[in-house]
């Protein structure tokens, strides 16, 4: 059936591919791909179709005991192999490698290696022997896996799970502690792992039940007493440590995930409390709440797609935009007084408004024009008008600013008018309003209105004249 | 980045690796050369980190530092560090359980004893927080509640000048870039018209130790991240005035014509430093107009004058340049590093400290309260500290009206301020005998780590290979201090 190699072109060019996909496997952790072989990698999700038809075909074809063409033999064999190779090259721009990665990619090179074998297997007259059956049969399952890993790669885990009710996007205005808050920490952080479909540990922490129910090193909670929860225990470890949860390579609980946690378990981990069952001075509710506002941070993930190339454009020496952050689309823009002034310096920012999040305008003597302006950037939360020539007349433009949390206006001309305009800030953590014409009566309007807000009325005055007044400096030792 | 494609463009830039990685074509010589030199097809050595530069790795808490730096090591037995023990067991030799084993000074070295000093100055607690402070800083106890005393830092330096580079650069030998100079190079400029990272000197009457421009150098980073000194008096920057007769559009066509000269040397050597120059020409054009204005302190009212104390009024002073540094941050000066001289107090030290203190004790505070009232502490990152801590036995003459403590590494204490700091609480134990520290410590990398993490960088991302060694601030180490942050 097999007849010897027409060509020994092919043997060499089979051999030597096989030979530089070993190298690369056994090699990996010292290879650093150069750019152009990287993007070589690239081509993998194109190639990667053609072993799986062929080889499935040509598998096909032996295991119904007809001829398998040679040719189709050849191709089938040198596409895994390239397959193989380019899948390496792309795998290793992604550091670390996660779990998924890894199997796709022994089970991948392990395809290749097995249409190597049986195609040399081929060309030494061995095509009907149980072998070579026996590779047909372990061909097309592993084919079918590395096809599945690689797709659950790209597509996601859950890809081809059944549809499951969809995870709450915002939390609650009164949240169910469990439900909403540390069933949410569980699924961002731990539940990938420890889930039905991978479990590892033998730990599931998909419900309270589960945890309690623990895995290989005991339950993982203990209701009421965090110091013997083995999940409060991992957490606190050093992040060195080999038993520290998550483990290397995935993100850390932040300090305030942690303690809602180990405070929520303390109290009993019910699944029926809520946020407003706390009272105001259970440290837990302070910690929910941070979590909570910390989740409109990520509103920010919602602004407009801004390009670099726009801000450079809009910038100049005298004005400073720049992301809060790196990949955010959150924008910080800071005004300096240049040597001729001109309003259209800010009102050109229009085009950015809705990324504004922090914009500082002290000491400019901006007017209605740029309060106009301020006006249009609905998304902002750091104001900064102190040292400015503006009054109640341009203040006014700012009504609708609802996310504002910080706000200076020292230094000038607005009065108690001004506090209709405040007291619609809800999200107000800190103003600061000294030397301004605000009477005590309107800031205690502003403070019934905004309970917790922290209004600076500049340097306590007791405090101020002991500063100002003598030096206050013992002259026992002198 | 356009950097790089210059870089890569100019046959002068190849060095060994381009050549070989040009050379290598072909995937057999890739496999090869990737095993006998593992990063040989590194592509070109500059994006390291991951992350751009010039922007924060995620949302910082701070976006500026005053960094207060006491030069000589103030005692922290005479300021923050309470330590009754001493005075109930003044004159006792210091038990060798305790010193277990640390190498002194060849000052103290020949000391037969190590007698217990207790602090000649009185404490009491503020605010609160109920912070011990001592009587030598009145103002500082005040403000208790707005900042956060650490009493455990540690280092492993012993003397100024290796103790206070480490401070300053991460490192005890000298070369590398200074904290300053990092904070420029990974966050940029908040104000294009004045250099991100500045310096303003003072000095007490104090014993004082040398200052040196290496502890704000850029190190083997751009030098445009360099610290610029600024001096007190008519010409802040040296030189920096036009001379008689030339108008600003003259400079202003001499700068434009000597710029494209050094381009087109540019071209011809890709020297990277001759680009940094022409950048630095123009900020100097620009500091021509915006530093006199900062710097012009008449323009403050009277009562900030008198808050941070008359002196403030003398340029300077540690209180001038308190009151330089405010308005600095104001004009978003990314890195403020002030350096008060004369806290060396190897004798006479009640007397020297107490002078000490008075320089510095009213204006730090009312700068904190100035930064308080304008909004500023919520994103400005206050340190006050110096290299090292003192020792707890006496040097020289056994005298408690006036003695001397040596340089002491285990234990000293700083303060820090807003930026993302909890106010009003002290972090960190040291034993009774104020020697060693038995809770909480903190290394100066882990305070380097801390700093970073406010002005939201990773202090494991921001990353700058030179001869072909990977180099951090925080070096191979640090931890953030986690419980100190809000």
């Amino acid at each position: 059936m097999a007849q010897k190699n027409s060509s020994p072109w092919v043997d060499y060019v089979i051999f030597g591919l096989t030979v530089f996909l070993i190298f690369c496997l056994i090699f990996e952790s010292f290879i650093d791909l150069p750019g152009l072989v990287a993007w070589l990698g690239r081509w993998h999700p194109l190639i990667l179709h053609f072993p799986i038809v062929l080889l499935l075909m040509s598998a096909a074809l032996g295991l119904f005991n007809r001829m398998v063409p040679k040719l189709l033999l050849i191709i089938a064999t040198i596409s895994a192999l390239v397959t193989a190779i380019t899948g390496f090259f792309l795998g290793n721009e992604s550091v670390p490698k996660g779990d998924l990665l890894m199997w796709h990619q022994w089970m991948g090179a392990g395809v290749a290696i097995l249409a190597v074998l049986w195609y040399w297997l081929g060309t030494n007259h061995l095509q009907q022997t149980y072998l070579v059956k026996g590779i047909q049969v372990v061909l097309i399952v592993l084919v079918g896996l590395t096809g599945h890993y690689g797709g659950m790669i790209t597509h996601g885990e859950d890809f081809l799970t059944f549809p499951k009710s969809k995870k709450l996007e915002k939390i609650p205005e009164d949240p169910l502690i469990y439900e909403h808050i540390v069933h949410r920490i569980l699924d961002n952080n731990c539940i990938g792992c420890h889930n039905p479909n991978k479990k590892k540990g033998e730990l599931l922490m998909t419900g309270i039940d589960e945890l309690v129910q623990g895995g290989e090193s005991g339950p993982a909670l203990v209701i009421g007493d965090p110091g013997k929860s083995e999940i409060v225990r991992r957490l606190h470890l050093p992040k060195e440590d080999e038993e520290h949860m998550p483990p290397e390579g995935k993100k850390p609980l932040s300090e305030n995930e942690i303690q809602i946690l180990e405070r929520w378990i303390a109290l009993g981990a019910s699944d029926t409390l809520k946020w407003s069952h706390l009272d105001r001075s259970e440290p837990l509710a302070g910690m929910v709440k941070k979590m909570m506002d910390s989740g409109t941070k990520n509103s920010w993930a919602k602004l407009p797609k801004v390009a670099d190339s726009t801000l450079q454009n809009l910038a100049s020496d005298y004005v400073t935009i720049k992301r809060i952050a790196s990949n955010s689309q959150a924008l910080g823009i800071s005004v300096y007084l240049p040597p001729e002034y001109d309003p259209k310096n800010i009102t050109d920012l229009k085009r950015i408004a809705n990324n504004i999040v922090e914009l500082d305008l002290s000491g400019i003597p901006i007017g209605e024009k740029e309060m106009e302006f301020v006006a249009m950037c609905k998304n902002l939360e750091w104001l900064e008008v102190d040292r400015t020539p503006i009054t109640d007349a341009e203040f006014v433009k700012l009504t609708g600013l609802i996310n504002l949390k910080v706000l200076k206006a020292y230094e000038t001309g607005i009065t108690d008018e001004s506090v209709v305009v405040m007291r619609d800030f809800k999200n107000l953590n800190s103003l600061y309003v000294w030397e301004t014409q605000l009477s005590d009566l309107g800031l205690s309007k502003l403070r019934e209105a905004i309970p917790n807000l922290h209004i600076d009325y500049g340097i306590n005055p007791e405090l101020k004249t002991e500063f100002i007044g003598k030096d206050t400096i013992v002259d026992s030792i002198q | 980045m356009e950097e790089d494609k210059t870089n890569s463009e100019n046959p002068l830039k190849v060095n060994r690796r381009h050549f070989f990685s040009q050379l290598s074509v072909g995937i057999g010589s890739l496999a090869l050369g990737s095993l006998l030199i593992p990063d040989l097809f590194k592509g070109s050595p500059k994006p390291l980190a991951g992350q751009p530069l010039g922007i924060p790795h995620f949302a910082p808490k701070a976006k500026r530092v005053i960094y207060l730096f006491q030069s000589g090591a103030p005692s922290q037995l005479e300021s923050f560090d309470y330590k009754p023990t001493l005075t109930k067991r003044m004159g006792e030799d210091l038990p060798e359980s305790i010193r277990n084993g640390q190498r002194l000074t060849g000052m103290t070295a020949g000391q037969d004893k190590f007698p217990l000093m207790p602090s000649a100055a009185k404490f009491s607690q503020y605010g609160k927080s109920g912070a011990w402070v001592s009587e030598f800083f009145p103002h500082i106890a005040k403000i208790s509640d707005e900042i956060c005393i650490v009493k455990s830092m540690h280092t492993e330096a012993i003397n100024h000048d290796p103790a206070i580079t480490f401070f300053q650069t991460g490192s005890q030998q000298s070369g590398r870039p200074s904290m300053g100079s990092w904070m420029s190079y990974g966050l940029g400029s908040e104000n294009q018209n004045l250099p991100s990272f500045v310096v303003l000197t003072s000095r007490g009457k104090g014993n004082s130790q040398g200052l040196y421009s290496k502890l704000w150098s850029s190190g083997f980073l751009d030098s445009k991240h360099q610290g610029v000194l600024l001096r007190s008096g008519k010409d802040p920057v040296l030189y920096l005035n036009d001379p008689d007769g030339l108008s600003r559009s003259d400079k202003r066509h001499l700068l434009d014509h000597v710029s494209s000269l050094n381009k087109i040397h540019h071209v011809e050597t890709g020297d990277d430093e001759i680009e940094s120059r022409i950048a630095q020409y123009e900020m100097a054009y620009r500091m021509q107009m915006s530093v006199p204005d900062v710097m012009d302190i008449k323009k403050e009212p009277e009562s900030i004058i008198k808050l941070y104390g008359e002196d403030s009024q003398v340029p300077g002073t540690y209180a001038a340049n308190c009151l330089q540094a405010r308005r600095l941050a104001e004009n978003g000066v990314r890195f403020i590093q002030l350096y008060h001289q004369g806290w060396d107090q190897h004798g006479n030290l009640p007397n020297e400290m107490a002078g000490q203190a008075k320089d510095v004790d009213q204006a730090s505070a009312a700068l904190i309260l100035d930064l308080k009232q304008r909004g500023m502490l919520e994103d400005t990152l206050v340190i006050w500290g110096g290299e090292f801590g003192r020792t707890n036995y006496c040097q020289g003459n056994f005298d408690p009206k006036n003695y001397g403590r040596d340089h002491h590494p285990r234990a000293f204490s700083i303060w820090m301020a807003g930026g993302g700091i909890k106010p009003g609480i002290t972090y960190g134990e040291t034993d009774e005998f104020g020697y060693n520290i038995v809770k909480n410590p903190v290394h100066i990398n882990d305070f380097h780590a801390t700093i970073m993490n406010n002005l939201g960088l990773d202090h494991e991302q921001l990353i700058y290979k030179y001869q072909g060694r990977r180099f951090r601030l925080t070096d191979v180490a640090g931890n953030v201090v986690n419980d100190i942050l809000t």
